[in-house]
């Protein structure tokens, strides 16, 4: 019996690890040729509609050449970058991965991502939008390339503006006019609401944005100076925490909790007539089968006198520290951020790409609802600013949200929260 | 002297005995109602196209039954590949946590030896630390051993023992009285021998358990075969769900699809060893009374 | 006591005889000799013997141990006197982590203070809730196959069907959980948006899933002999009285396994809160940052790993005091039908 046992557990063991180390070789007997090089390049995107793309792209750039086959690994979104960290820390990481691009000059700064500026000529950033090509330097250098972006509008259903007797091509210009249209817009049945005209933290645009819309621009920290407790700033919050006294505690948390798991959209429910989201969300309109009269906008601006400031974000194609290949992985790079593969991202995709010139003609080749919203946020990127992860307070979120979260709850007045935050974050500093 | 008591007592008993029954059927129903929902929801989603997912308020029923979510999101990727991988591990892992975790908490059950209670002290501490800070070192060194890209980090482990389960099965081999192996012994058994044909038997229901958590573990097992599978073809199905969550859209119908199908399996293996519960009981409960 | 377990030395001994790990016929010679031998020989080899055999059993555990698990063990706790960014630098600060968190970060005192809420709240509430599940779920109904597999469908319904169901049911004005506190005339809170309500409403949420405690117990109460119960019937005892003096005495070493592993996966609580809270943020104010979640984001959010491992090494010896305590105190009330195996 006790050798029957051991003779199983043997075997079983065995079994496992040849079965495991045959999949292991053949994955690692998959660059096949010895003279070319494979570069390892990670993404999240792994669904139906974008994985054809991006291979699609991949297979384009092998074909191209015959020195280097890029492996394309869809690995999951979010994820993605604690593998990359585990990875680059045991020293073999992939040669390209897909990364945030708030946080490049911490990446860099810790020494995770590769200095590709001797890989890339001057001409090589004129390619970009400027504000996505300074989120990749860190000390004057490049450590990745901008691949795509977003900005923020404020879409609004034109049908409600007609209901309401607002001209429905003249969205709201300034903070005024937004309470003022939302007021119309306002369709209230005894002590509930059938529809909101308006709630500012609904959609993708937090206090932070509006906050930084309200001062011109300035977020919390620039550069190494803090700007949380300023007036304007003390404004904003003061006004966001207006909008929910007036539609009334209950009412938003009962909505925030009703729309919280992303499947149905107020919006596109019609549930809520102006509403701030990315470019891309066209395509949650278009998919939900409803035609919706709408039109987009840039976000109303404080004053008269400020500009419509947005919030934007992106990702960035970077090395990983410990690539074998990083001058192959920075020819891959321009590749992929150049007009020709930047183009048909963007057309297929309905992304906004960092390239400039692609991001121009694929307007051009839209029509309709989608070429106005593309156009709208291509423009918009000239206001759009992104919040880059504050090397000296890469925390800073931690000390800043809470009070936030105090105002609007109401147990906090405005000044003093942020008085308070500022207090905090300075403590942190690194 | 029980003819003329028993039929009334029998009566009084079964009366009450259906009473209690109805009540806890009752309480039992009650439960079931709330458990179901999130299950009924996942199903009908599954159900609906992308059109109804996004229609406010939700329909509890889909309007329209659209099986083939689940062929279409089954064919949007190589998920029976993906599945196969999954069933390997958890097989494999499975076998490896039911008998290694035995036959250690046998040791420390029913073994004496010097610096039993110390090195038990250990295998509890093993579970106090957070798995963050040493899951990069781990990663590191599988790494270093040539592991990473191999099943080795997810399988080698299952087979050297987990500290949860050598604690649970200790506590149950605990309970069992040790006349049986004193008896055992005094046969001239080995320990070996009497852990296989002693042990496991009467532990039965805790090795079900031990069985039911460890395929379940690595079956749900997400950051094991994220962090160590580079490899798509070698991929897992739960690393497969996750391509229908993306960064700007989720593909709500399809990933609630796969949820479903991920599901069954772990429900099945539950439904069907549920029966070795009550064999289990049979038989501890006739040897000890 | 001390005569039963004299008793079973004197089985060792001549178990040793029998039982031989490795089955070499040299030992089997070696103990033959011993036995017709000095007693004193004899008693030292059995030692021997017995440290050997139990050994044996445990080794696949101490190979893992000293292969797998000691290694990054010690690597974080000599990381956690460093400023350890995980993928570069390492330079040794003393100190000066565990300086910090005690009195330079608000937020770990925040983060302690919520995760001690939670496990003061959960561990006794599951425990219990688990017991009460299993036991009706024990009783000899027809079809309670099919409730004991629904009873433990939450145990393997994970991920963000359930987060967002709960998100619905907690609703302050739609949600069902509302709903029915407002039969009784009561006024449900906001729930998770409210920071005063967020933990109980993990706590209901986390009391929702007993399905793998209830597992446990459903296991250990298959080893309650029958017999017990049919002797109480005979002298009249009521259900109670059968739970209170059967039961839950003969299920107590599960009830100590439970206590202690819900303790510590209670105070390592993070998926929920991170899920459940945008971005893993912490939740509204700050009322869901648990000690992991704070750990989590100064580990991969600021890479400062050398701070989260000095974290992790404090809450190990929060709970290993704490586990230490159980051990101690489990001694006065787990009843170990095979004896106390001192």
């Amino acid at each position: 019996m006790k050798r029957k046992l051991s003779i199983f557990l043997s075997v079983l063991m065995l079994f496992s690890m040849l079965l495991a180390g045959c999949s292991g070789d053949k994955a690692s007997g998959a660059g096949g040729d010895s003279k070319k090089v494979t570069l390892k390049f990670w993404t999240f995107w792994g669904s139906e509609t974008r994985r054809p793309i991006i291979e699609k792209m991949v297979d384009d750039y092998n074909k191209s050449q015959d020195k280097v086959v890029v492996k394309h690994t869809f690995v999951p979104w979010g994820d993605i970058w604690t593998k990359n960290l585990a990875a680059v820390a045991a020293g073999n990481p992939a040669d390209v991965v897909v990364t945030d691009i708030n946080d490049v000059s911490h990446r860099a700064k810790n020494n995770q991502s590769t200095d590709l500026s001797k890989y890339f000529d001057d001409n090589f950033k004129n390619r970009f939008y400027p504000q996505l090509w300074d989120t990749v330097l860190y000390k004057g250098k490049a450590y990745g390339a901008p691949f795509n972006t977003d900005t923020r509008l404020l879409y609004y259903n034109k049908k409600a503006f007609k209901e309401a007797g607002l001209d429905p091509n003249k969205p709201p210009q300034t903070w005024a006019e937004l309470e003022e249209y939302a007021k119309k817009l306002d369709v209230k049945k005894g002590s509930t609401y059938e529809r909101i005209g308006f709630y500012p933290l609904w959609g993708g645009y937090g206090a932070p944005g509006w906050m930084r819309n309200a001062d011109n621009g300035k977020g919390f920290i620039e550069g190494d100076k803090l700007a949380i407790d300023t007036p304007a700033k003390e404004d904003a919050l003061t006004w966001l925490a207006d909008w929910k006294k007036r539609y009334g505690k209950k009412t938003i948390e009962s909505w925030d909790a009703d729309f919280a798991n992303g499947q149905t959209n107020p919006f596109v429910a019609e549930k809520v007539a102006m509403y701030v989201d990315t470019g891309t969300f066209y395509t949650q309109i278009r998919d939900s089968g409803k035609n919706l009269d709408f039109g987009v906008a840039p976000i109303p601006s404080y004053t008269d006198h400020t500009r419509h400031w947005s919030d934007g974000g992106g990702f960035v194609l970077e090395v990983p520290k410990g690539s074998k290949h990083p001058k192959e992985a920075a020819d891959f790079i321009k590749y992929l951020t150049d007009v020709k593969a930047q183009k048909y991202w963007a057309v297929k995709n309905y992304d906004n790409v960092a390239n400039k010139q692609a991001a121009e003609s694929a307007a051009a080749e839209m029509s309709g609802m989608a070429k106005d919203v593309y156009q709208t946020s291509n423009e918009n990127l000239k206001d759009t600013q992104l919040a880059p992860v504050p090397l000296n307070y890469p925390d800073y979120k931690s000390r800043i949200d809470p009070q936030i979260d105090a105002v609007m709850l109401g147990k906090k007045k405005s000044p003093e929260a942020l008085k308070k935050a500022e207090e905090d974050v300075k403590k942190i500093k690194k | 002297m029980k003819m003329t008591g028993a039929p009334k007592l029998y009566q009084t008993m079964k009366f009450k005995r259906n009473v209690k029954n109805g009540f806890i059927l009752l309480i039992l129903l009650a439960g079931s109602a709330a458990l179901l929902t999130p299950l009924w929801w996942m199903i009908s989603t599954s159900l609906k196209s992308p059109e109804e997912i996004a229609q406010f308020p939700p329909t509890f029923i889909p309007e329209k039954f659209h099986f083939s979510n689940y062929i279409k999101a089954w064919s949007t990727g190589p998920f029976t590949r993906w599945a196969l991988n999954s069933v390997f591990l958890a097989v494999v892992t499975t076998i490896g946590s039911v008998l290694i975790n035995s036959l250690v908490a046998y040791g420390f059950a029913k073994l004496k030896f010097k610096g039993r209670n110390i090195w038990f002290v250990i295998v509890l501490a093993t579970m106090l630390l957070p798995g963050f800070v040493t899951m990069v070192p781990q990663y590191m060194l599988f790494s270093k051993l040539g592991w990473v890209n191999t099943y080795l980090p997810l399988i080698v482990p299952s087979f050297l023992g987990s500290a949860f389960f050598i604690f649970l099965l200790r506590q149950f081999m605990m309970t069992i009285p040790n006349e049986f192996i004193e008896a055992a012994v005094m046969d001239g058994a080995s320990h070996l021998r009497i852990w296989w044909h002693i042990m496991l038997p009467l532990t039965k229901p805790a090795l079900i358990t031990v069985a039911i958590f460890s395929f379940n573990g690595s079956w749900n097992d997400l950051l094991g075969p994220l962090l160590y599978l580079n490899d798509e073809s070698m991929y897992t199905i739960q690393l497969g769900l996750q391509t229908f969550k993306g960064s700007v859209q989720t593909q709500w119908n399809y990933l609630m699809a796969m949820s479903v199908m991920i599901l069954l399996p772990t429900v099945l293996i539950f439904f069907i060893f549920q029966r070795f519960f009550i064999e289990g009981s049979n038989l501890s409960s006739g040897t000890k009374g | 006591m001390q005569q039963q377990s004299a008793r079973e030395r004197l089985l060792h001994g001549i178990n040793d005889r029998g039982t031989n790990v490795s089955g070499n016929s040299a030992a089997m010679n070696n103990q033959a000799v011993s036995k017709t031998h000095m007693k004193t020989k004899k008693a030292k080899s059995k030692t021997f013997k017995e440290n050997l055999i139990g050994y044996g059993f445990i080794s696949p555990w101490l190979i893992g141990f000293f292969f797998l698990t000691a290694g990054p063990l010690v690597f974080s706790l000599i990381v956690s006197f460093s400023d350890y960014n995980i993928t570069s630098k390492m330079h040794f600060t003393g100190l000066d982590n565990y300086k910090r968190m005690f009195t330079a970060d608000d937020l770990f005192w925040t983060s302690l203070w919520n995760t001690i809420y939670f496990v003061v709240f959960s561990v006794p509430l599951t425990t219990a809730g688990a017991i009460f599940v299993a036991v009706l779920l024990n009783t000899k109904i027809k079809g309670m196959k099919i409730f004991r597999t629904i009873y433990y469908l939450p145990a393997v319904l994970s991920g963000v069907a359930v987060y967002f169901l709960w998100m619905q049911l907690l609703s302050p004005g739609t949600g069902l959980v509302n709903l029915v506190l407002s039969w009784f005339g009561v006024d449900g809170p906001a729930w998770l948006f409210d920071p005063s309500w967020t933990k109980p409403a993990l706590i209901i949420m986390k009391l929702w899933s007993v399905g793998g405690g209830m597992l446990l117990y459903l296991a250990s109460l298959q080893g309650v002999p029958e017999s017990l119960y049919e002797a109480a019937d005979l002298d009249g005892a009521n259900m109670f009285q059968k739970f209170f003096h059967i039961t839950l005495p003969m299920i107590t070493p599960i009830i100590f396994f439970d206590i202690i592993t819900s303790t510590i996966g209670a105070f390592q609580v993070f998926q929920e809160a991170y899920v459940m809270s945008k971005d893993g943020d912490g939740g509204p104010a700050h009322s869901l940052l648990f000690y992991n979640l704070h750990m989590w984001n100064n580990a991969f959010e600021v890479f400062d790993m050398g701070y989260a491992s000095a974290m992790a090494w404090i809450l190990f010896i929060i709970i290993m005091i704490l586990t230490l305590i159980n051990l101690k105190f489990g001694k006065r009330w787990v009843h170990y039908e095979g004896g106390d195996n001192k």
